[in-house]
């Protein structure tokens, strides 16, 4: 199944976006070097918005505490960091970015 | 000495004429009696809001006269508010500050005490507690806010005041001093560059040194020559705060490099120009050799304005012979490089004017201390320095 999270000219490379999916799931979507990725958009340690946080060498760092997680696999590679979170695939097709489950 | 030397008497009789005395300059009992009366409950200007322009952009300001230091965070509805920084757990401050202004952001809109974590949202509320459960019934997280400072802006400057509850509000403590500066563009004129130092004297040393220009033709000999010489004009004092225009002398020469400088951007106070962007209640009778308006938003805030060129002067005590000292000046953005060379030109003349302006202000201090003389006397073109005199006292004495 495909779900339409937003339009390609949405999410500019090196930029994290929040999207809610209507049922109670929220995802941080990314462009980092021309690929997509969605992650939970929920930090595991705070209730941080992971989306509100900013990119530094492929992994997003949380507002909050500075925690950080890969993009690409979820895992939590910062302090304090150390529960894993939810990664999604996400393709990219006729200008949209949408969820593949 | 022409028939108005005593000009400024006749119109504002009220002030005096005696000797003004330098115990509020060199005792720290004042000083304490200034920082309860003065800069715990008047409105002090902080920043200026293109300073924090994206939502979640905040500035640090150490406020050492108000023993405090306020957060400025702009928050997601874009609006900016102000709060102590210190946290509600154990006190620590919340953004660790590295200097007398810190700066930070991030579009979270969110400040994090570093030491156990505690988040806090631009509108000071508490967000995120780590451990939160290990706390007692009686924490609450909604009563445990940062603490609110009030905070407005005028023309895009923000002030702060740190009384509970200020006596008035911004605008009617502005009061005629709002109304004279209304309308001036200080936003579109933002090129320019801050110098900023700490100087062992009382702040309203370095305040009376800006507040005449009876000093320019004697310390500036040297960057600006024979230039100011016809005194202030249009002295307006509003309330708490003070005005006037200082003049050109008609038919200064220029040095050929200044007047080359002069020629290709307005960024030098000392050239004429013509007049498009001052308001009204500015230079109202339009003399030609009107140079700049000179005014001081009390307590101690210096703003001057002039055609495409507008500075500030700020005094922060740190003690009562101790201020730090910070000068803006702000031109238009230069478009070509022979207007870029000419605002560096004029730049660096206004700087070395500061230096020659903040170096006599040590010596002052030290003399006063020595208490070889009480009093100071004032000529009657050093009225603003008079006036400054009575409202600290009046102030200090309510």
């Amino acid at each position: 199944m495909r779900e339409r999270l937003c339009a390609s000219g949405d999410l500019p490379e090196g930029e994290v976006i929040q999207v809610d999916l209507g049922d109670g799931r929220m995802l941080a979507v990314y462009r980092l070097e021309g690929d997509v990725f969605a992650t939970d958009d929920l930090c595991s340690h705070g209730d941080a918005s992971l989306a509100d946080g900013f990119i530094e060498n492929g992994e997003i760092v949380c507002p909050y505490h500075m925690g950080r997680f890969d993009i690409r696999t979820g895992e939590a590679t910062g302090a304090p960091c150390s529960v894993a979170i939810g990664t999604y695939r996400v393709q990219e097709c006729d200008g949209e970015i949408v969820l593949i489950s | 000495m022409s028939e108005d030397a005593h000009r400024w008497l006749e119109q504002y009789p009220e002030l005096g004429t005696g000797p003004i005395s330098t115990e509020p300059y060199i005792s720290s009992q004042w000083y304490e009696r200034e920082k309860e009366k003065i800069f715990r409950k008047t409105w002090l200007c902080v920043g200026r809001a293109d300073e924090i322009p994206k939502a979640g952009d905040y500035k640090v300001k150490k406020l050492a006269a108000a023993d405090t230091s306020v957060i400025l965070i702009r928050g997601k509805d874009g609006q900016i508010r102000a709060f102590h920084n210190a946290c509600a757990h154990r006190g620590n401050t919340v953004v660790t500050e590295t200097d007398e202004e810190t700066f930070g952001g991030g579009k979270a809109a969110i400040v994090t005490c570093r030491f156990h974590g505690w988040v806090y949202d631009a509108e000071g509320r508490l967000k995120q507690v780590p451990s939160e459960k290990r706390f007692y019934d009686c924490f609450s997280k909604a009563d445990n806010g940062l603490a609110p400072v009030h905070c407005d802006s005028w023309e895009g400057f923000i002030f702060v005041n740190v009384a509970a509850e200020p006596e008035t509000s911004l605008l009617d403590y502005l009061g005629d001093y709002a109304r004279h500066f209304a309308g001036y563009p200080f936003e579109a004129l933002d090129y320019g560059f801050t110098y900023r130092t700490y100087l062992d004297c009382n702040w309203k040393v370095a305040h009376d040194a800006f507040a005449e220009a009876y000093h320019v033709d004697t310390i500036h000999a040297g960057s600006f020559p024979n230039v100011f010489s016809t005194g202030l004009q249009n002295v307006k004092l509003m309330g708490p705060h003070r005005s006037c225009a200082v003049c050109l002398t008609l038919g200064a020469k220029p040095t050929p490099i200044a007047a080359i400088a002069n020629g290709l951007a307005r960024a030098s106070l000392v050239s004429r120009s013509a007049e498009t962007m001052l308001p009204p209640s500015i230079n109202p009778d339009k003399r030609g050799d009107f140079a700049f308006e000179l005014s001081v938003l009390f307590p101690n805030t210096l703003i001057h304005v002039s055609e495409g060129i507008w500075f500030t002067h700020q005094f922060w005590p740190m003690a009562h012979n101790r201020t730090l000292w910070e000068g803006r000046y702000y031109v238009k953005a230069p478009k070509t490089c022979s207007e870029r060379w000419a605002t560096e030109h004029a730049m660096t003349l206004q700087r070395n004017a500061w230096l020659e302006d903040t170096a006599t202000m040590e010596d002052t201090q030290r003399a006063m201390q020595s208490r070889a003389k009480l009093f100071q006397h004032l000529q009657d073109d050093e009225i603003l320095i008079r006036h400054g005199a009575v409202i600290v006292d009046r102030f200090v004495n309510a």
